[in-house]
């Protein structure tokens, strides 16, 4: 969400029940504008707010040349100090799904996680059950890089990929038609693209090089793990991950207005066969 | 390529200079000619991008020359005479302005009745001013879109003209897949709630009535068929002795469903609000229909996402015995249960008056089930507001439950499935008294009483409940005290320094689960038949035993001198065999 969507929130994000207030927006407008300047960012952005139970993490973005690799994020627990984010550790990525304990809100946080005996995730066959240690603030950063990976996505067209090879956002885009906002095809997940090029760029007939690079939605599976509302009578778009509850996309349908949100608990639900009904 | 090309003439007409108009004629010339698939030419469609370039000066416009290039394309293909456009396509809100609009319109001036507006009866709407909420809503992080806040506003004013709603209030939203669903809890008059109690008696008269003559016939009809059964059983058999064999007997199903409790009548426990819903403001309300025990008991083994379509039907294991509508009503139920919260001392059980005590009684004693619980409060006239600091408390001991714990059983007060005659159990209501299937004699299961504080609720795997935050760090003299249910995410209620508080769900419906969710397991298969040596498998008899059983079953020597009586011998000898088999 970038910043000047901040201090507005309740006519996008409160389609799905959490906003930010008054206090939070404006000190985040100007905080990440300082972040900015401090970093010389193109832009920045507002990731989303991560519940813990004492404290609760803000998470913020910014890039200097590239829209998709470059990303830097940063964290603060009060909107105000804001600290870098680690890379996601390999170790952490495997342990952040197994980590039952809610975040407490504080980064320095040590907790032990228990693996099973017959856990299958961790790289090396298990004799007894083990007990490994995981940072809050690693925790964080494989939570967010989760979400960004499965969840986080941009309306088709909002990216442009140069001819060098740089990804910056589009400045020619002007919103999707009402029919196209509709269609999970027209959704790109931000992240770099994990199918072939030529898969992303052949699974629509008005396929253009330069902006069907990243991998649409509409494989996703299950069938039904996006649910997608056109709300405020047909102009706004939200779109919601099951899989990420608390995530929100909004997009105001035919104009370049745009922008996504994680508010939640960083809790990934795998209960989705059950909530579903496929017949 | 002009430049070589110059070059290159330089060299052939030395001395003679450039033919520029020429070769600008040629180059020109080239560039003008048109694409034999599109028809288009680049000469045009450059002064088409350059001119728009020019025109709309964008910044940094050559990283997306291509972009621009290729919509200046799709604009050519724009007819720019289309003499279909005569229809006109509707602005994207059009239908919801035409749905909202008749709301908008200020109310033709009533009537002046006679009748004194206070015997009106129409339920207080002063506690539900949305905007005045939706101003708190913002302040503590959560929040619903201004318009459809107002809209939810003018719709419940009309709910409460058409129906008879004592109190009402806005419980909050529960965010489906499909569509969301808006909820408003209410409090029917107390001659309503007589009236639907007199209603579900006759009702269950009737189904009583319908039963036993279902179960009369359903006798008859299995005594019918079991003698006929019996028939054609019996005939061939005494034909011939061997041949099919006996059958052992239908299995019968020795599982007993146990008793169902009954739900709470309306106005009481579980049931004791009202609840309406529905998918858009401009919609009408739906009445959710009363929560029934086995509706809660099974939501709790369930797992589902809502779609926002009251009528879908909910396909589980165990299987939910009803729709959406029950499932929405159920999770209502346990929501309320679990995160209706209150400052310490804002509502007492009103003990002060002697009077009420003893209404009080009464309508325990009517409620039945014995239970000693305190079923209802009011709101304190002495309630001091806490102080923030206490509200803000981490232990949580200045909020109180104000809603009742659901049993195990679904239901709030515990109904004993086998009552004991004599005893403590005479209270119960009379219609359990009527059949006593014997039971074992139960543990009642007990809840926490009402208005008991939030430091006693349990922790649950390793999750704290609530969280508790300050909605502003700056201006802490109007900030407000936020809590937030971990257990049931998106549970909140605020309080302005104790003076005002209100409860509100803007979720999915579904609860925490730090484990995630596991499916109950299948039961164990019954036995259909005792176990014995005739439903055994056995393995078969080898070449060498059946030897060994031929050798010793051999028919004593005699002295074989009639044919018949070998013959005879012989015939024992293969019916003795059939028998072994």
């Amino acid at each position: 969400m970038d910043l000047e969507s901040l201090l507005n929130t309740l006519e996008t994000t409160a389609h799905s029940g959490q906003v930010l207030t008054t206090e939070e927006g404006i000190v985040l407008y100007n905080s990440l504008l300082l972040l900015q300047n401090e970093n010389h960012f193109r832009n920045i952005y507002f990731w989303g707010r991560i519940c813990g139970v004492d404290k609760d993490y803000f998470i913020a973005y910014g890039y200097v040349k590239d829209a998709l690799l470059g990303r830097i994020f940063y964290y603060s627990t009060n909107c105000t100090d804001w600290g870098l984010l680690p890379q996601p550790s390999e170790k952490g990525k495997i342990l952040t799904p197994l980590c039952i304990t809610k975040f407490q809100g504080d980064p320095a946080l040590v907790t032990d996680i228990l693996l099973d005996k017959d856990e299958t995730s961790v790289e090396t066959v298990l004799n007894a059950p083990q007990v490994r240690q995981l940072k809050e603030e690693d925790r964080l950063a494989c939570t967010v890089h989760l979400i960004n990976e499965e969840a986080v996505i941009v309306p088709r067209a909002a990216l442009f990929k140069r001819p060098d090879g740089v990804v910056v956002e589009n400045l020619s885009f002007q919103g999707l038609e009402r029919l196209e906002a509709q269609e999970l095809k027209t959704y790109l997940h931000y992240r770099s693209p994990r199918n072939k090029w030529n898969i992303n760029l052949l699974t629509r007939s008005d396929y253009n090089y330069a902006i069907d690079f990243l991998d649409t939605i509409d494989t996703d599976i299950p069938d039904g793990c996006w649910s997608i509302h056109i709300s405020a009578g047909g102009i706004l778009t939200v779109l919601k991950s099951l899989y990420w509850p608390g995530f929100i996309f909004y997009h105001k349908i035919g104009t370049p207005k745009y922008g996504y949100v994680y508010f939640g608990n960083g809790k990934k639900c795998i209960d989705i066969p059950f909530m579903l009904t496929f017949f | 390529m002009i430049f070589d090309y110059d070059d290159l003439k330089k060299d052939d007409e030395s001395g003679s200079g450039l033919d520029y108009d020429n070769e600008f004629t040629k180059a020109k010339s080239f560039l003008q000619k048109s694409s034999n698939l599109s028809g288009d030419n680049v000469y045009d469609h450059l002064t088409e991008v350059l001119n728009k370039i020019l025109a709309e000066r964008p910044e940094n416009v050559i990283d997306f020359f291509e972009e621009y290039s290729r919509k200046v394309k799709e604009q050519r293909f724009i007819p720019q005479t289309d003499h279909l456009e005569d229809i006109y396509v509707s602005p994207l809100r059009y239908e919801l302005a035409n749905k909202f609009m008749p709301f908008l319109k200020p109310a033709p001036p009533e009537e002046a009745s006679t009748v004194d507006p206070e015997d009106l009866d129409i339920a207080d709407m002063s506690a539900n001013n949305m905007l005045q909420l939706l101003y708190y809503f913002e302040q503590a992080g959560i929040g619903i879109p201004r318009d459809e806040m107002y809209a939810i506003m003018l719709s419940m004013r009309r709910l409460i003209k058409s129906e008879p709603i004592a109190s009402i209030r806005f419980w909050g939203k529960i965010y489906g897949t499909f569509k969301n669903y808006i909820v408003v809890e209410t409090e029917l008059r107390e001659d309503e709630y007589l009236k639907e109690i007199e209603e579900l008696e006759k009702q269950k008269q009737e189904e009583e009535m319908a039963l036993q003559a279902a179960m009369q016939a359903d006798d008859a009809v299995r005594l019918g068929d079991i003698g006929d059964i019996e028939v054609e059983a019996e005939e061939p058999i005494r034909k011939d002795k061997k041949v099919p064999r006996h059958l052992p007997p239908v299995p019968i199903i020795q599982f007993e469903e146990p008793p169902e409790p009954p739900s709470e009548f309306p106005g009481v426990g579980v049931n004791k609000k009202v609840y309406y819903v529905c998918n858009d403001p401009c919609h009408p309300w739906i009445r959710l229909p009363d929560v029934k025990p086995k509706h809660i008991v099974v939501a709790r083994q369930i797992y589902r996402a809502f779609t926002g379509n009251l009528d879908q039907e909910i396909i589980t294991y165990p299987e939910f015995p009803g729709t959406e509508k029950e499932l929405l009503r159920a999770q209502i139920a346990r929501i309320s249960a679990g995160t209706q919260i209150s400052p310490l001392g804002f509502y007492t059980f009103g003990g002060d008056e002697g009077e009420e005590e003893e209404e009080e009684e009464e309508e325990e004693e009517e409620e039945g089930g014995g239970a000693k619980i305190k079923t209802t409060y009011k709101e304190s006239k002495r309630y001091e507001p806490v102080p923030m600091r206490d509200l803000t408390d981490g232990s949580m001991a200045f909020w109180v439950h104000h809603t009742l714990y659901i049993l195990p059983q679904g239901r709030t007060t515990w109904w004993n499935p086998y009552p004991q005659a004599g005893g403590e159990e005479e209270e119960l209501g009379e219609e359990e008294e009527e059949e006593k299937p014997k039971g074992p004699k139960l543990e009642p299961e007990i809840g926490p009483p009402l208005l008991t504080p939030l430091s006693e609720d349990a922790t649950l795997e390793a999750v704290p409940p609530w969280s508790v935050r300050v909605s502003s760090r700056l201006i802490t003299d109007y900030a407000l005290a936020i809590v937030r249910s971990n257990l049931w995410p998106g549970a909140y209620c605020f309080s302005t320094q104790g003076k005002l508080f209100q409860n509100v769900y803007l979720g999915n419906g579904l609860k925490y689960m730090a484990y995630n969710f596991t499916p109950l397991p299948l039961p164990p298969i019954q036995a259909e038949y005792p176990l014995g040596p005739e439903i055994m498998e056995m393995s078969d008899p080898t070449g060498a035993q059946e030897e060994e059983w031929r050798i010793a079953h051999l028919p004593k020597e005699k002295p074989a001198k009639f044919g018949e009586e070998e013959q005879a011998e012989e015939e024992e000898e293969e019916e003795e065999e059939e028998d072994d088999d």
